[in-house]
């Protein structure tokens, strides 16, 4: 099965520079309202930069994701790491916290006032409705490149109705779900070979 | 001054070994340590920090800026934005570094092919997540149709083209604020 094939990792070691990390993550740092960070992450590291392939990204968006810390942060770390060493994982997370930063203590100071204007909701509204596009942009991108065999479906799905659709805490799920999914691989491998 | 930002240090240092999941998960032991045990805000000014940060960009623990500074000036920021992300970073790059150093093995593969549809499972819903809590207050239908075809024309863009979220974000952030003025 072509699908079956397990991602080609490239080889270790740099393969951007630290720069280039760098001004990435500031932009993403800067506009990455609303909760869909890890979807504009994905879009340059995957779509634009291609520093890495989906799956490669899907194991360092997990792995941000299970580890305590700001699933941003954690994600740019990841990033910056595996694209150009420890500098990259330090310019990664420079880039993603600082912008946000300065306009988050810029937005302390004149909260009092915009926050009573109607106009501000109506446009951060709009800004999540594009989050919120480029996140199903990136599952279905994501999903296109996954092996299809039943673990990984009934796994998937299972994680989305149980936290997505009957609203369970993220953390028992993952917790119960990462454990079970990495042994059923493990057993569809060994009976493939 | 300096027995503040110390305090600020020992108050977000060990929430961010407990941040699973990012700042949803501490967000209540934030709010109990800095007005109930150390007094440092006021749960009126709480509250407004904490719609402040969900508004911003950037992860929702950069709350602890607002407070840091809130308590002690531009240095509680800083010290505050250290104690939150310091610690569980070093955490997160031991485990990366030792993880992408690792050679491929038939376990390592395992636990990526398992991993991934955890993490697209997460990915549709966290999508829905914040659909819901962006309409669950909303009444307007029109205004509801707006963000759902908004969203749809976002989606297909992301999907089909090669333009940069950031672009994407800023331009319907612009419209809708003409929106907004031409409309209301």
């Amino acid at each position: 099965m072509a699908d079956d094939t397990p991602p080609q990792d490239k080889p270790d070691g740099a393969r951007g520079s630290a720069f280039d990390v760098l001004m990435s993550f500031l932009k993403i740092g800067g506009s990455a309202f609303g909760g869909s960070t890890q979807a504009m992450v994905f879009r340059e590291v995957v779509d634009r930069r291609q520093w890495m392939n989906e799956q490669q990204f899907l194991v360092g968006q997990a792995i941000a994701q299970v580890l305590p810390g700001a699933n941003p942060v954690n994600l740019a770390l990841y990033m910056g790491l595996k694209v150009a060493g420890g500098l990259g994982a330090a310019a990664a997370v420079f880039g993603m916290v600082i912008p946000a930063f300065c306009i988050i203590m810029a937005m302390g100071f004149a909260y009092s006032e915009l926050s009573s204007l109607p106009v501000t909701s109506f446009v951060l509204h709009g800004v999540a409705a594009a989050g919120v596009g480029a996140t199903i942009s990136q599952g279905l991108k994501t999903t296109r490149k996954l092996p299809k065999r039943a673990s990984t479906i009934i796994v998937g799905l299972g994680v989305f109705v149980a936290i997505g659709l009957l609203r369970w805490p993220m953390i028992p799920v993952v917790i119960v779900a990462v454990p079970l999914s990495i042994v059923w691989a493990y057993l569809d491998q060994r009976r493939a070979a | 001054m300096d027995n503040k930002l110390l305090g600020l240090f020992i108050v977000f240092a060990p929430l961010s070994l407990l941040s699973f999941g990012g700042g949803q998960a501490i967000v209540a032991d934030i709010q109990y340590q800095t007005v109930t045990v150390h007094g440092y805000l006021s749960n009126a000014q709480f509250a407004d920090l904490f719609a402040v940060s969900r508004a911003a960009p950037g992860p929702s623990t950069l709350i602890a800026a607002l407070i840091g500074y809130q308590v002690a000036g531009f240095w509680g920021a800083i010290v505050a934005c250290l104690g939150i992300y310091v610690p569980s970073s070093l955490l997160v790059y031991g485990i990366a570094s030792w993880w992408q150093k690792h050679k491929t093995s038939p376990v390592k593969i395992a636990v990526e092919r398992g991993l991934a549809p955890v993490a697209v499972g997460l990915i549709f819903a966290g999508a829905l997540a914040v659909v819901r809590a962006a309409l669950a207050n909303e009444p307007n239908n029109i205004i509801v149709a707006l963000e759902l075809v908004t969203l749809a024309i976002c989606c297909s863009i992301f999907y089909f083209s090669k333009i940069g979220s950031y672009t994407v974000v800023f331009t319907t952030g612009g419209l809708f604020f003409l929106i907004h003025l031409l409309a209301f």
